[in-house]
């Protein structure tokens, strides 16, 4: 109609009047709240419940590490990690939960402080299946280790590395004693450099002395990388020299992959 | 006809260092209409709109009912009611609704006064539909309830018959003649139609250049200005007996003018006549504003 | 004054502004619905899981890893930072910052609509508030009456703040009972938290404390009223100086852009920040994101604000009181 009723005018007026004083309100709680809002001095750590999986069936991945669990170089940016899931998903009929925790650049020590979190722990526990590359940029720093080549100094990295391994695989045990952990072992991007059998050496010994604290651990599977890119590792590496690219990757994977059994699951 | 409504005392405008109004003195008087009358940009909108307090003006004194309009502004402007141009109301709203907007801002008008206005200016029954359907002569009438809302003792109107047609012009006409005489109202009207200034007005105030060049009543200015038009067989001759009467200028196109005085005309034509010249045609003319102006600003006789 | 408010309201009701602000709100509002609905889809089906925990642990990661990337400026990288500390506190502590529901959305929703939406809205009202009179030629008989016209303008600028409040009121409440239908209802009581400050670049969490969702939408509310108030009063000073409304549309308009765009690149000019447009989101102190420039406080935001509102509100009414209007 369009007579404007005087009574909704006076409504709206109203209505507005009260809307007004409750944002007014508001706004100066606000102030007050942000100015003098007594803390408690920040608020408790909770634990959250565990996880809770929909079907029994299904699979749960967590991968940790560095950049090579992230995939860098992979243009498809899948990595071992994703084509690990590809194959998985293919083989078994099961629904499969991937938690890739992979960060480019991570070294043994943040790993350590990373699996000690609340969030990372409760994934951890609900996993079958835990992939973890670690390693790399404690030794090789971008390269720089392998280039100034001191035995000294070496030793040293690896010691710590060696701990923090220990640290490690000791936290995931106690966030989950069932899952099968797969530990990929390095590879040598080097090898082809002149000094290519010193750095090999250097490697194959950080190889051992981390497979050798795997072992310690129940159920954890130490994977070798060394021999995948001994021969030709130009073929198999990323233009950065450093990462594996799509086949290398794809190598990897190839290696892991049928490895993981879910028998148990299958029942 | 003794109270003064409205009193203007030299009235002054300036505008970026420009004088607008050049010092303007009138007096309006209860119950006459009273005429202002002008070309185009002689300043009339600029002192109207001084007048109901939109512009401010540079000095000079404005008073509505014995209140300054400047000093006393809401006390001036009760006593006044005003339709400058064309009366814009809210196109998206209904007449009713517009009256009741401008009735909320008056003092002590209620919805009686607002059914008062709307029947008589007789909108009764198109009053609650939206303004925007209205014709332009059903405006003028919303705009007329509008100022009469306040029962004011001065009503301005500028230009009040702008757009109108012939009918709606008479009845404009009327409606004002009627609220001067019946409510005594004063009622100030802008134009620059001396003809309708002529059919509506007691009195005239004649305004160029942004002064007030005369003021006098309607009646006086056009017997000083009307003239009579001849035109006689042989012409001649006819010029040398009316020459004996009164002053007598023949135009290129063979017309003889002559000041019009009503009482002398018949006697004119009979001497005419009797003196065996033929009279075609004698016509009596109003003098075009442009004429008046020209005699009234000094600019030679003005005549043709 | 009452009267007045009341004509205002009528003529403001007639022309259907407040009805077109509505509809635009709950256009709006139906789009992120959707928007946000999709990308929770996304995130299960990426995720396998509709644990929240987990994606957000995801996003840390993932912020993780663009800091490891070395092409990015020092401010987004330290941008970057303090939100990655402020979901690890999350996380921590177990609380979800995006809990699903109607509240969730309307904070996200007022949030991310109060340095351009609802300034937008609150300026289709403002801008012609004063100056449609003048187009109308309606001013002419409003200037008339025997009302002082500081008090015209008074109950127009009255009746603007009463339009605010209600556009904001309208927002909120298409917000929650539009989303509710796809994110359900609750959460209005669930925890969340406030208290972060962010200085130097740093995340300080001593301050930190759970507030139950209302409260917490009660201050989000009151700050952006408040910032649509300063908005409203700058598009009504236009509306008094320029009589073209679409003039003063578009100077408020290139004003708002021009304050969202400034936000992002502004970091190294230091007196930007006595622009109004770039103290517009208050919302922002209370979630501890870091503001556009180093050394902005909520309280030195809402100074700038509020000189910036005075200042307005002076010349609107010098200028309106003053003018020849012809």
């Amino acid at each position: 109609m369009i007579i404007l009723r005087r009574n909704t005018v006076k409504i709206v007026t109203i209505l507005s009047v009260i809307l007004g004083v409750l944002w007014l309100s508001g706004f100066g709680w606000a102030i007050q709240d942000y100015y003098s809002g007594n803390s408690m001095g920040g608020i408790e750590s909770k634990a959250a419940k565990p996880m809770q999986k929909k079907d029994k069936q299904e699979l749960t991945i967590v991968a940790l590490g560095d950049s090579l669990t992230r995939g860098t170089g992979d243009e498809t940016g899948k990595g071992y990690v994703g084509l690990v899931t590809d194959d998985i998903k293919k083989r078994f009929k099961n629904r499969v939960t991937l938690h890739n925790l992979g960060i480019n650049g991570q070294t043994s020590t943040e790993l350590q402080k990373q699996v000690k979190q609340n969030e990372v722990q409760r994934q951890l526990a609900s996993a079958d299946t835990i992939l973890i590359t670690i390693g790399g940029n404690d030794l090789f720093q971008g390269g720089q280790t392998l280039m100034d080549f001191d035995p000294n100094s070496i030793g040293k990295i690896q010691a710590e590395f060696i701990n923090n391994l220990t640290s490690i695989l000791t936290d995931i045990r106690k966030a989950n004693r069932n899952a099968t952990i797969f530990y990929l072992g390095l590879y040598n991007p080097f090898i082809e450099l002149e000094n290519g059998s010193d750095t090999s050496k250097v490697v194959r010994e950080w190889n051992d002395q981390s497979e050798r604290v795997s072992a310690a651990f129940p159920k954890t599977v130490f994977v070798p990388t060394f021999d995948i890119f001994q021969l030709s590792v130009n073929d198999y590496l990323y233009t950065d020299n450093f990462h594996p690219n799509k086949q290398g990757y794809q190598l990897i994977a190839e290696r892991v992959a049928p490895l993981i059994k879910w028998e148990e699951k299958q029942q | 006809m003794s109270t003064v409504t409205l009193s203007v005392s030299n009235l002054r405008k300036m505008i970026k260092g420009k004088e607008i109004i050049k010092g303007l003195n009138f007096e309006l008087q209860e119950g006459e209409v009273f005429g202002f009358l002008g070309p185009n940009g002689a300043g009339k909108t600029t002192t109207i709109r001084m007048l109901v307090g939109l512009i401010k003006p540079t000095s000079g004194s404005i008073e509505i009912c014995g209140y300054d309009v400047k000093n006393d502004f809401t006390k001036a402007m009760q006593y006044m009611g005003c339709i400058v141009e064309n009366p814009e109301l809210y196109p998206f709203l209904s007449g009713y609704d517009n009256l009741l907007h401008f009735a909320r801002m008056l003092p002590e008008v209620d919805e009686h006064r607002i059914a008062e206005v709307v029947s008589l200016v007789g909108m009764q029954a198109r009053i609650h539909d939206r303004v925007k359907t209205y014709s332009l002569g059903m405006r003028q009438r919303l705009g007329i309830a509008q100022a009469l809302l306040n029962r004011p003792k001065v009503l301005i109107l500028d230009e009040p018959t702008n757009g109108l047609d012939p009918a709606g012009i008479r009845e404009m006409r009327q409606f004002i003649r009627a609220l001067a005489e019946q409510e005594g109202l004063s009622v100030l009207v802008s134009s620059h139609l001396l003809s309708e200034i002529q059919l509506l007005c007691d009195r005239v105030a004649i305004i160029s250049k942004g002064e007030i060049i005369q003021v006098d009543m309607v009646a006086n200015l056009l017997n000083k200005q009307e003239k009579i038009i001849w035109r006689i067989e042989p012409i001649q001759k006819g010029k040398e007996i009316l020459r004996r009467y009164t002053e007598v200028v023949e135009t290129d196109d063979g017309y003889l003018v002559t000041p019009y005085e009503e009482k002398q005309a018949a006697i004119w034509n009979r001497e005419l006549i009797t003196q065996g010249t033929q009279v075609l045609e004698m016509n009596r003319r109003l003098p075009a504003l442009e004429d008046l102006f020209l005699e009234l600003t000094g600019g030679g006789e003005g005549i043709g | 004054m009452a009267n007045l408010i009341q004509n205002e309201m009528m003529k403001l009701l007639a022309r259907k502004r407040i009805q077109v602000v509505g509809i635009i709100v709950a256009v709006l509002v139906l789009l992120f619905t959707y928007a946000q609905y999709k990308q929770v889809e996304e995130q299960r089906e990426k995720l396998g899981t509709t644990d929240w925990r987990a994606s957000l642990q995801q996003q840390i990661i993932d912020i993780q890893n663009r800091l490891g990337s070395s092409r990015m400026s020092d401010d987004w990288r330290e941008q970057l930072q303090v939100s990655l500390k402020q979901q690890q506190y999350y996380l921590d502590h177990n609380i979800n910052p995006t809990e699903p529901g109607a509240p969730s959305f309307v904070r996200m929703f007022v949030e991310n609509s109060s340095d351009l939406f609802i300034p937008l809205l609150v300026m289709i009202i403002a801008s012609d508030l004063v100056s449609s009179e003048h187009s109308l030629g309606s001013i002419k008989l409003l200037l008339t009456r025997p009302v002082k016209r500081w008090r015209i303008l008074l109950s127009k600028y009255i009746t603007l703040l009463l339009a605010i409040s209600a556009i904001i009121a309208m927002v909120g409440v298409l917000a929650y009972l539009l989303s509710g239908i796809v994110f359900g209802y609750k959460g209005l009581n669930t925890p969340v938290i406030t208290g972060f400050t962010v200085e130097g670049g740093n995340l300080d969490t001593s301050q930190v404390r759970l507030l139950a969702q209302w409260k917490f939408l009660l201050m989000d509310f009151g700050l952006v009223w408040f910032v649509a108030v300063v908005v409203g009063t700058l598009a009504f000073m236009l509306s008094v100086l320029i009589r073209s409304t679409a003039a003063g549309m578009g100077v408020t308009l290139a004003a708002l852009i021009s304050g969202a765009i400034l936000s992002n690149m502004v970091s190294s000019w230091e007196s930007a920040k006595y622009l109004f447009m770039v103290n517009l989101k208050l919302t922002n102190y209370l979630n501890g994101v870091a503001p556009p420039i180093e050394g902005m406080t909520l309280l030195s935001s809402m100074t700038v604000l509020f000189v910036w509102w005075a200042a307005a509100l002076v010349v609107s009414f010098v200028v309106f009181t003053k003018q020849d209007v012809y």
